[in-house]
């Protein structure tokens, strides 16, 4: 289509045409940047108990049911039980994304696993780096104090950064320096002398059997039989105890008064404020409402919960310009698809071609590029991967046997018996839930229906074929320009 | 592990990870041969063009002798995607279960493919991922289908000859079961997974009895994934979702509880011979720490002590009182012996 253009700072949808009412189309905006989209009936559920309920649903995570397939998928998936290998690894956090009805859990993990990106590719051990999503799902809406603290305690951060090798008599400053310059405060917040005695103040957090696991990891030994999780283990005896000075602040800490001090610096606010907005609200820096969260986390010390309830209530993150304006992530966009689609409610083998998707498209989960994580926005976009965006996300549309696609064939047969060219568009648009789109995508849509003319669902010798042309149409959209965004 | 009657011991472990070869890849299920052979049923996964290979049967000895393989992945004929359970007929062909391609593979007694037969649907005779699998001493076969929650008779070319049982977790009733096997008299019994239980029934279908509910007490069950029963009345069950087995007597009380015992093996000892910092290393470490997970305590617990059953996923008993238990996760089979 004309309208496949993506170039930096273009995400500004002017002929914007509305097909539902603004509280609508706000939940639908709500659901996709804190979960990874909703269906129709979703929406519609949503949308009669109000924005500000879905909300505060959607901060409470633990009210709704944990992962319901879960023994299925380690029954059927032998591999996804062990979690030996990256990609059976990356497809059960797929299958997580899919079928969890706690969507906003699985994207904050999706979150802090980009904020402190730890790789599968040091570690050589893919369930470490699952359990530390785990520890995301467990903590990463409460405070951040204790968000740092599981995280400094967890064994694929230890190994990662090399705290396993920070030693009273020998520290390693790998951990107390990314602590500080990546996980919390931003580099230029802190001195040398800090990042010095950050480390010393986390020597003594390692593993059970480093020596070990450590010869093991570097030959990716998984030999005789299989992994052995790693388990956090504090050796007093190897903890330099000794008076500190850390941020101003004096006294013979440990990591825990660390984390404490760090937590409470008007630079971390500012820090985590900024990496929440980035990710949930805009990739364009907006000092305004980045102030409006920090004094969130200062004001809460460092609620997490309270700082994304003010960020999905605000104004900024509703507005018209913040709405389509983020380019959706490889995993955001094939596990939504797959939201939609109803795919792999069952578990099915194919979940690995979903996964090997989500890496083709340049997000490998689970193995970040660098301790960066990745570059997002824009850059998620380039000639070679908008083919496979396509691609995948058509494939999921196709089957009508999937209970999703099913579902949004049988919305669009209610809008009537015989549909006009705009009308099948806009009645495909509306049963994916996709209330905006520019005026250019939905005259194009209705350009490449003209040929098909009307289709009709009155006579039963036409069924088939209308419903065949409704299945081309939702493949039509999820290849516009508008599907790709959230 | 003690009653009145009968101890179980751990004895020995046959086992080591391996793509191909000597060795297992997610061992999934195992049937017996003579002497002491082992058809040890391997998962792989996932299912990837590179990893397909690794589904294959093991063919070894429970004195750790190796005497080879055959199969591997694919769709064609004699191929397997999830292969999921393995029988040994008296006539000595081996059958498999397929829960992807949704068919039983025929095999000769040397691993030659014979042919397949079966379909996708829930008529008579169709299967919706055939789980289990076992031969009956009449000479037909039992399979669970799982899917479709069900067991079904075929003779041993596959013909359809009844079933019984539905959706529902009543009396007869079964939600995904999994392993299954008779006794002497052609009585089934049936690791009705994802209700918590066994249930036997008469060679016709008939409810004779169950043990377990869910829960991981002593006598309770987390999704059991197989069931063997011994000529003296003893049931055997790999209690998968609470990693252990748990042993019934013939009195229907809990006879004894299993955990995990590994060893290193003989296929192990030679990796480790071979790799002698690694082995140093091993020797100096702790490999039955302290642990404290955080969830799903059972599993996680397994994950971290390297002896302990993770996934016991099929278990058997020959008729030298020695009990097999497939160790899916471990990529191995821990054998242990009945003393009376």
């Amino acid at each position: 289509m004309a309208t496949m253009t993506f170039t930096q700072g273009s995400m500004t949808i002017a002929d914007r045409v509305s097909l539902a009412d603004p509280e609508t189309t706000r939940i639908a905006h709500l659901l996709r940047r804190a979960g990874f989209g909703a269906t129709r009936a979703e929406i519609d559920r949503a949308a009669t108990q109000g924005y500000e309920a879905t909300v505060e649903e959607l901060l409470h995570p633990e009210l709704q049911p944990d992962l319901e397939i879960e023994d299925l998928i380690r029954r059927y998936h032998t591999d996804q039980n062990s979690l030996m290998l990256l990609e059976s690894s990356q497809g059960y956090w797929l299958y997580r994304i899919i079928n969890s009805r706690r969507p906003l859990e699985e994207k904050m993990a999706l979150f802090w696993h980009g904020l402190f990106a730890t790789a599968y590719g040091k570690l050589n051990h893919a369930k470490a780096v699952v359990n530390q999503t785990h520890t995301f799902r467990r903590h990463g809406l409460g405070k951040f104090a204790d968000i740092l603290l599981e995280l400094s305690r967890d064994p694929a951060m230890i190994f990662w950064l090399d705290n396993k090798d920070n030693h009273k008599d020998a520290p390693n400053e790998n951990y107390g320096r990314e602590l500080l310059e990546l996980f919390s405060m931003g580099i230029g917040n802190y001195t040398e002398d800090d990042v010095k005695s950050a480390a010393r103040s986390f020597t003594g957090w390692t593993i059970d059997n480093a020596e070990y696991m450590s010869i093991r990891a570097s030959r990716d030994s998984f030999w005789p039989y299989g992994r052995i999780d790693w388990q956090f283990r504090y050796r007093d005896d190897d903890h330099d105890d000794s008076e500190k000075t850390f941020l101003g602040h004096a006294g013979a800490f440990n990591g825990q008064e660390i984390i404490d001090i760090i937590v409470r610096q008007p630079a971390t606010a500012h820090y985590i404020g900024s990496k929440l907005y980035n990710f949930f609200v805009s990739d364009r820096p907006d000092e305004e409402a980045i102030g409006m969260l920090a004094d969130e986390f200062t004001r809460t010390g460092g609620d997490i919960r309270a700082v994304m309830r003010c960020l999905f209530l605000s104004d900024f993150f509703s507005d018209e310009s913040a709405r389509l304006g983020r380019v959706k992530s490889p995993a955001e966009l094939v596990g939504g698809t797959a939201r939609l689609a109803g795919s792999h409610r069952t578990p099915e083998w194919t979940i690995c071609n979903l996964a090997m998707d989500v890496n083709f498209m340049g997000q490998e989960i689970l193995n970040p590029p660098t301790v960066e994580g990745w570059h997002t926005g824009m850059e998620w976009i380039d000639t070679g991967n908008l083919v496979e965006r396509i691609n995948a996300a058509g494939a999921e549309m196709r089957d009508t046997t999937r209970p999703g696609v099913s579902a949004i064939v049988d919305k669009v047969r209610s809008a009537g018996d015989v549909l006009s060219p705009r009308q099948l568009a806009e009645a495909c648009l509306d049963a994916m839930g996709m209330f905006e789109v520019s005026e250019t995508t939905l005259n194009s849509l209705v350009a490449l229906a003209a040929p098909w003319g009307e289709i009709r669902f009155d006579k039963d010798d036409a069924v088939a074929c209308s419903e065949e042309r409704v299945v081309e149409m939702l493949q039509l959209v999820v290849a516009s320009r508008e599907y790709q965004l959230a | 592990m003690t009653t009145a009657t009968a101890t179980f011991e751990y004895s020995h472990t046959v086992g080591f990870l391996a793509y191909r070869g000597r060795g297992f890849i997610h061992p999934i299920a195992l049937t017996l041969g003579d002497d002491g052979v082992m058809y040890v049923l391997n998962r792989g996964g996932p299912e990837s063009v590179g990893r397909l290979e690794h589904k294959r049967v093991c063919v070894c000895t429970v004195d750790e002798g190796y005497i080879g393989e055959w199969g591997t992945g694919g769709t064609e004929d004699g191929q397997f995607w999830w292969p999921s359970d393995i029988t040994r007929a008296a006539d000595g062909r081996i059958f498999v279960t397929d829960e992807a391609l949704q068919r039983v593979n025929i095999f000769d007694p040397s691993g030659n493919y014979v042919r397949h037969w079966g379909d996708v649907g829930d008529a008579p005779g169709q299967f919706n991922r055939p789980a289990g699998i076992t031969a009956a001493p009449d000479g037909t076969l039992l399979i669970s289908d799982g899917l479709n929650h069900r067991i079904q008779r075929f003779t041993i070319e596959g013909e359809y000859l009844a079933g019984w049982g539905d959706y529902g977790a009543q009396a007869g009733q079964f939600n995904t079961p999994w392993g299954l096997t008779c006794d002497a008299d052609g009585n089934v019994f049936v690791a009705d997974w994802r209700n918590d239980r066994v249930q036997a029934f008469t060679p016709k279908g008939q409810f004779i009895g169950q043990w377990g509910t869910a829960g991981d007490g002593k006598g309770q069950l987390n999704r059991p994934a197989s069931v063997a029963v011994d000529g003296e009345g003893y049931i055997y069950v790999a209690d998968w979702g609470n990693e252990r087995v748990q042993i019934f007597g013939p009195d229907g009380e809990v006879a004894g509880i299993l955990t995990g015992d590994a060893t290193v093996s003989t296929w192990a000892a030679d990796y480790l011979s071979a790799n002698p910092d690694e082995q140093r290393a091993r020797t100096e470490a702790n490999l039955a720490p302290a642990v404290n997970p955080w969830r799903d305590h059972h599993r996680e617990t397994s994950a971290r002590i390297e002896s302990r059953f993770w996934g016991p996923s099929s278990i058997a008993v020959d008729p030298e009182g020695r009990i097999y238990v497939v160790d899916s996760c471990r990529h191995r089979v821990q054998i242990y012996r009945k003393i009376t």
